[in-house]
């Protein structure tokens, strides 16, 4: 039983090739000139450099938090490159763009192009720092959405950005988010209108290619009032035997009765079974439900970096608004996870779910933490969580941290966790119906998993399962 | 009275208090080195995790002072404490022993129970032996209390002997602004059995503060059934700290009511050291006005076969705040440990308050853990229910919260007990009325 196992979560790393693109890099440090030489490349207006500089401030007063339950060794700001783009850049069609990199983008599978046409998906691809290609713009601006890079949209839409940019997450909010805001090279960029429902799913592809940089990149989304958007998110990274450092910042902004759905596949590269190299994922996500009878969703299937850190959170500020998280986590080998969510709910009658996946095995570590907080005002307020989690082997741990601070006694909190294995008898049943103990195995964890996978979008969804099943199923399987 | 820096709190909470040579240098040394260790710390704030809910600064506002050396036993009556079940009873006044209100004087063959500072001389090896468990927490509470290890009391029960009768420990708080530091050591042998109430009333005293420290050893197959009552005054301060180990095969049942005092915490770290252990805890704080209540919990399955069984209620009242943390280690090894926790929260009132936090931490592979947690207030159809059938609304939402509470209560195995905080609970609901 256990060597099955053991073939099974062994699995290599399919994205881990490195493309042989030229790249601009600058050099390694962070300083104010840094930062002022990322902004001058950006050709930024003022105000965002003020925005970057207030946040570097802030940053150099803070400490990096300790509280996680996460170990790693101190990370060396100093020694990461803050700016890594794709050379040559500037490019009016996909046609322009470097053969190499669509080499790549066709090996990791990504939909664009072409393919976008098929699967119905505009995609924006963020290489290293820099957004390489969005698809499918025109179409979109018929419509009035506006989905670009964020760089074009401080360009183009300066007033947007500058109205709801740090309004989610201000640069003070927590170490790696003013970290971000100081040194954010790049990201996607999403405005729906009034009343428009977005009329394909909108899509984001992160890549990090190059050794030593870090990866900062921004996400805007606004819906305004009655719109809807579904926003997928996919990243992958090379293999290198050095870390690198992903620190996101994701905001959400829903107004009166918009609905936004954020689906995240992350598998940047884990790092090997010794757990040498991979990524530390340390992103900060957070949704504002402003307007009321608005919605935010999150679903997120998390199977890659070495280190996890991450809360995509709901303020549920708006009358009747909706918050809900649904969540995959898959650890293996010397992989860490530390993830979960914060419901925050402040305006009346608001409701949030939450339901987590936790998936363990080898001598990896995942754990759960979550806040479901009900402010005195919140009259109403209701909120279900289910937290499972699942061991496979004895070396590996699994943890629910979760805080529920109630100050409304009209609020309904419910709150479960269980943890499980994968049974003998479990495996006997299959056995005994003829499925072989991969398939078995396969079979438990998607269905272990069923409640979170059923709100990806479809192509998601395959994506998800085929990723769970490459990181899982032995090769047999 | 101004407010003091904490430091300075801590210095004159010290300089305040003496306590006498004991021959044993053991324990000469445990204090010396507490209280160097409580010179070094500060009062715990909300900046640290594990007091991040309760706020300890009203105690800085206090200065209190050691208790008499001798029990002021003048003109008190205890007979509205008193639990007939109970032959054995130990009665502290101020933290200090009173032979008068005790009857510890035919003691079953087996039992010995000596008030603390006696047995600090007649038994320091075997309390030696269960004393260095709290030494790992750096808490000034535990310090302070191993600093002025003077009072309290020993119970030892040797292998073989179950008793049937409870014993009653009666802590009265008497005198205003007096801190105690009593010290509770429970030792179980093998295959024994024992109930131990622990019982904490205070007469008309106010302000004081009641540090109280548990140190409870279960041997092989032992049974304990430790039942604590806090009942103090409503501007009283209660901070416990017990450290609980199981050995194999051995069955702890707590059972912990928690009413009054202005601010209450109460810790319990129970450590399954052997196979098959099991432990049963049940919870209940019920709190109103500005009280606070906070319950902090580990269970901690470091062998397999363990069994836990954790229930915490929380009625909150007025604009009280109650808080419950409750961990649940098993270690890597510890395979098929069946461990659940449920945390139930009723909020009465709109300013009312709860912070829990159930918590999970998991190293092993063949386990079943689960917990829940709900918050809520009276359900509606229950109450209707009740209304339909005649009951003023009033009663009806008494009787709900009642219930609430009352099989909690119940499971108490002295039946006067179980009548003595009925009692004292539905005067409560009436007088929230």
């Amino acid at each position: 039983m256990s060597t099955v196992l053991d073939n099974l979560v062994s699995q290599p790393y399919q994205h881990g090739f490195v493309t042989d693109i030229e790249s601009e890099t600058a050099p390694k440090g962070l300083s104010e000139d840094t930062i002022r030489m990322i902004s001058a490349k950006k050709n930024e207006p003022e105000w965002l450099l003020k925005f970057r500089l207030n946040a570097y401030q802030h940053w150099l007063q803070m400490t990096e938090p300790q509280w996680p339950n996460v170990k790693y060794p101190q990370i060396d700001f100093q020694a990461i490159s803050y700016y890594a783009a794709p050379k040559p850049k500037l490019k009016k069609s996909m046609d322009e763009v470097d053969p190499e990199l669509l080499r790549t983008f066709e090996k990791l599978g990504v939909p664009m192009h072409e393919r976008a046409a098929l699967a119905g998906v505009a995609v924006d691809v963020i290489f290293d720092s820099v957004s390489v290609t969005t698809t499918y713009r025109e179409k979109l601006a018929e419509v009035g959405i506006i989905f670009c890079s964020i760089s074009e949209a401080v360009q183009h839409h300066p007033d947007l950005v500058r109205q709801y940019m740090g309004s989610v997450v201000p640069v003070t909010d927590n170490y790696y988010a003013a970290l971000n805001s100081a040194v954010f090279t790049d990201g996607s960029f999403c405005f729906i209108p009034k009343g428009v429902k977005c009329p394909m799913e909108l899509s984001t592809y992160f890549r990090i290619n190059t050794q030593d940089s870090g990866q900062f990149e921004r996400t805007l989304i606004i819906a305004e009032d009655d719109a809807t958007v579904s926003y997928l998110e996919g990243c992958t990274a090379p293999k290198f035997d050095t870390n690198q450092l992903h620190a996101a910042v994701v905001e959400l902004v829903a107004l009166e009765r918009a609905d936004i759905k954020y689906s995240t596949v992350q598998n940047w590269y884990a790092g090997d079974e010794n757990g040498i190299g991979g990524i530390y994922n340390f992103v900060t996500k957070r949704g504002l439900c402003k307007g009321n009878h608005s919605k935010i969703s999150w679903t997120q299937v998390e199977t890659g970096s070495a280190i996890t850190w991450k809360y995509p959170s709901c303020v549920l500020l708006g009358d009747h608004s909706i918050g809900e998280f649904y969540s995959v986590a898959l650890t293996n080998h010397r992989q860490q996870a530390d993830t979960g969510t914060k419901m925050i709910h402040v305006g009346r009658h608001t409701r949030s779910t939450i339901i987590s996946k936790g998936i363990s095995a080898g001598h990896s570590h995942n754990s759960y933490r979550g806040l479901v907080k009900v402010g005195p005002k919140a009259a109403g307020a209701r909120n279900f969580s289910q937290c499972d989690s699942m061991l496979i082997g004895q070396q590996c741990s699994a943890n629910t941290f979760p805080y529920i601070q109630v100050q409304n006694p009209t609020a309904q909190i419910e709150h479960e966790a269980t943890t499980s294995k994968i049974g003998e008898d479990q495996l006997f049943y299959f056995q005994s119906r003829g499925i072989s103990t991969e398939e078995a195995v396969s079979m438990i964890i998607n269905g272990f998993c069923k409640e979170v996978f059923q709100q990806l979008p479809m192509e998601f969804a395959v994506e998800a399962t085929k990723l769970l099943g490459l990181k899982l199923e032995g090769s047999v399987g | 009275m101004a407010i003091a820096s904490s430091i300075d709190w801590i210095a004159q909470l010290i300089a305040n208090h003496t306590v006498p040579v004991v021959q044993s240098s053991h324990f000469q040394q445990l204090r010396a080195q507490a209280l160097e260790q409580a010179h070094r710390l500060m009062l715990p704030t909300t900046a640290q995790e594990e007091w991040r809910f309760t706020d300890l600064s009203p105690l800085l506002r206090l200065q209190f002072k050691q208790a008499h050396t001798q029990p002021d036993e003048s003109v008190l009556d205890v007979s509205s404490w008193q639990i007939p079940e109970a032959t054995l009873r130990v009665t502290l006044i101020d933290g200090v022993f009173s032979p008068e209100h005790s009857s510890i004087n035919q003691l079953p063959v087996g039992l010995t129970i000596l008030p603390l500072v006696q047995a600090l001389d007649t038994h320091g090896a075997a309390i030696e032996a269960h004393l260095r468990k709290h030494s790992k927490d750096d808490d000034l509470f535990v310090a302070l209390n191993n600093a002025f290890l003077q009072h309290g009391l020993f119970i030892h029960v040797a292998a073989g002997v179950k008793l049937t009768a409870p014993i009653h420990l009666l802590c009265v708080a008497r005198t205003d602004a007096v801190v105690t530091h009593p010290r509770i050591i429970l030792i179980a042998d093998r295959e024994s059995a024992c109930c131990v109430i622990e019982d904490y009333v205070s007469a008309s005293a106010s302000d004081y503060l009641t540090n109280v420290m548990g140190d409870v050893s279960l041997a092989q197959g032992a049974e304990l059934r430790h039942i604590k009552v806090q009942r103090e005054s409503i501007d009283a301060f209660h901070v416990a700290n017990y450290a609980v180990d199981v050995a194999r095969e051995a069955h702890y049942i707590s059972q912990t009511m928690s009413f009054g005092a202005r601010l209450s915490r109460h810790k319990q770290v129970v450590t399954q050291n052997g196979e098959a252990a099991k432990i049963t805890t049940d919870g209940l704080a019920w709190i109103e006005g500005r009280q606070l209540a906070d319950t902090h919990t580990v269970m901690d399955h470091s062998k397999g076969y363990g069994q836990c069984n954790q229930a915490h209620k929380t009625i909150v009242g007025g604009a009280a705040h109650a808080v419950f943390n409750g961990k649940i280690f098993v270690r890597t090894g510890a395979q098929l440990t069946d461990s659940s926790q449920q945390s139930r929260n009723l909020l009465l009132s709109p300013r009312a308050h709860v912070d829990t936090q159930p918590q999970l931490e998991i190293f092993a592979d063949d386990v079943k853990c689960a917990h829940g947690a709900t918050v809520g207030q009276l359900d509606e159809e229950s109450l209707f229910y009740l209304i339909s059938r005649g009951l003023p609304e009033l009663q009806a939402r008494n009787l709900l919260t009642y219930a609430f509470a009352a099989d909690l209560i119940d499971r108490i195995p002295v039946p006067s007990l179980v009548a003595q905080l009925s009692q004292s609970v539905m005067a409560r609901t009436g007088a929230a009325s």
